[in-house]
């Protein structure tokens, strides 16, 4: 499983790396997320899904 | 096309109609009924009220026109244009000062935003969590002999305050000058006899809110305050107004919404007494998607007014230009299309992807220092009086919903404790002293420290 996220739709909720703190990780200057790796450990592709559903800005997605 | 013609294709345009009045009592006591009525028939509405507006109740049109470059936040001071910021109807206060980033558009929105930002981010708020938990455990241990308290007056009224204070560099012993008035502005109506009090207090804010700006003028000390004195758009500083709306956004933001969302949730908790120890025993797991659960249940900030910028379809609904708007955050939190059981809590929801703080570039720039005092506030109840019981008799919501979902009182009863340290005015001076010697309000790119209480 890979992970994007769009960083013109991210506002900085930071959710995802709240669901998925080993997936996301957040800018110190203003929150907003990037994706650690872009290939997901399988260990952590249940938690980088339901961050995908749970980004209020819809700015998370996978290709499986 | 001729006269009738056009308001024929505008009767089309607003065929879908509802009074929608959310400065009523009714609103509040009837909000699911209302909600789900507006999501089902409309869910884009036209109201007659205030001048007439639209009303977006469902959540993929609050989505949509939140993040619409044609939907503009900006509020003309002199009235001449229906830019009218984000009130609905105009705010009285309005005609002095813009509320801050909340009522510009791009690029202006970004330029002030940027600066306030690295005081704000995660990392930044992470820095403050000592201090606050400090706050938290002198605001208890002033009423934890007594077995009563109020979790309003004597906890959610107190830390946001604080911590807002000295996060922009202003004395913390100020806080009731700036706690009061902004509490009091948004549950007092117009009509009340207490209005005038309430407007003499804004008064005494405002003044002092000046006078800080000047004195951090002269003599620089950190703080957001700084932050947008520092601020230079194209090489000229900001103009001392939209510093001023700047200040009055980050107050109005920072204190009675948290307040609000603390109230609440300590409310249900307390008519949940199983999900209460549940939450207390499972926090590892449980405490952040609770968190946001309550956010979206509760909604403190339960919307914002837009006003349209051009012509535009969105998702099949037309608008026109200079066309008001309200975008509700908290009906958009109840549509059963993105929640399961929108009228519940559910304390470990799933796809929680609410809209409480906001979409698309205005998402509220306050939230991390929310989520972090509520955790505080929540966490060191559940430890120090687990027992808890809120007096229904003595508990005082807010009348309307319309600006704040907020609470007056909760006063509550417990098992009486042991005191841990000094009470709120020691620990206060202490926290100052902390505050000037480890800088803290300094910056995320300045300063990267944890605050240490001494």
């Amino acid at each position: 499983m890979k992970v994007f996220v769009d960083s013109a739709r991210c506002q900085g909720h930071t959710l995802c790396s709240m669901i998925a703190p080993d997936s996301f990780e957040l800018s110190d200057i203003d929150g907003t997320s990037s994706p650690v790796n872009e290939v997901v450990p399988p260990d952590q592709e249940d938690a980088v899904r339901e961050a995908v559903h749970s980004c209020p800005e819809q700015a998370i997605t996978i290709e499986e | 096309m001729s006269v009738d013609d056009i308001r024929a294709a505008d009767n089309d345009r607003k065929k879908n109609r509802y009074y929608f009045d959310r400065h009523t009592p009714e609103y509040r006591l009837q909000f699911e009924k209302i909600t789900e009525e507006m999501q089902s028939k409309c869910p884009v509405a036209w109201s007659e009220t205030y001048n007439g507006h639209w009303v977006a109740a469902d959540s993929k049109h609050v989505f949509e026109l939140a993040r619409c470059p044609a939907v503009s936040n900006h509020h003309d001071l002199t009235g001449e244009t229906p830019y009218q910021g984000i009130t609905i109807p105009k705010a009285q206060r309005a005609t002095v000062v813009r509320g801050g980033i909340l009522e510009m558009d791009e690029p202006e929105h970004s330029t002030y935003r940027g600066a306030l930002n690295p005081y704000l981010s995660p990392a930044a708020v992470k820095r403050w969590k000592p201090f606050v938990d400090e706050i938290v455990r002198a605001a208890l241990d002033e009423k934890i002999e007594s077995g009563r308290i109020d979790f309003v007056d004597d906890l959610a009224n107190i830390v946001p305050a604080v911590l807002t204070l000295a996060m922009m560099g202003i004395e913390l012993k100020k806080w009731p000058v700036y706690s009061e008035p902004a509490h009091l502005s948004v549950s007092t109506p117009e009509h009340s006899p207490d209005a005038p009090r309430v407007a003499e207090l804004n008064r005494q804010m405002g003044i002092d809110m000046i006078n800080t700006m000047n004195e951090v003028r002269e003599n620089p000390r950190p703080g957001l305050v700084n932050a947008l004195l520092q601020l230079r758009i194209d090489g000229e500083p900001a103009p001392d107004l939209e510093i001023l709306g700047n200040l009055g956004l980050i107050i109005g933001g920072g204190f009675d919404t948290t307040t609000a969302l603390t109230a609440h949730a300590l409310e249900w908790l307390s008519e949940h007494p199983n999900k209460r120890e549940l939450l207390s025993r499972e926090r590892d797991t449980l405490l952040d998607p609770a968190t946001e659960e309550f956010l979206r249940y509760f909604t403190p900030a339960p919307g914002d007014g837009r006003t349209f910028s051009e012509d535009i379809e969105v998702e099949g609904q037309q608008f026109k230009e200079g066309e008001r708007l309200w975008v509700s955050w908290a009906m958009a939190n109840r549509d059963p299309a993105v929640f399961d059981s929108p009228n519940e809590i559910i304390l470990d929801r799933k796809g929680n992807r609410h809209f409480s703080f906001g979409i698309g570039v205005h998402r509220c720039v306050g939230s991390n220092v929310a989520r972090t005092v509520f955790k505080s506030m929540l966490t060191a109840v559940l430890d120090r009086m687990p027992d808890y019981v809120c007096d229904p008799e003595g508990t005082e919501h807010y009348e309307t919903i319309g600006v704040i979902q907020g609470m007056k009182h909760l006063p509550a009863t417990f098992t009486p404790g042991k005191r841990l340290g000094p009470g709120l005015d020691e620990t206060l001076e202490k926290l100052q002293r902390i505050c000037d010697e480890q800088e803290l309000a300094r910056p995320i790119t300045e300063r990267k420290e944890s605050a240490v209480i001494d």
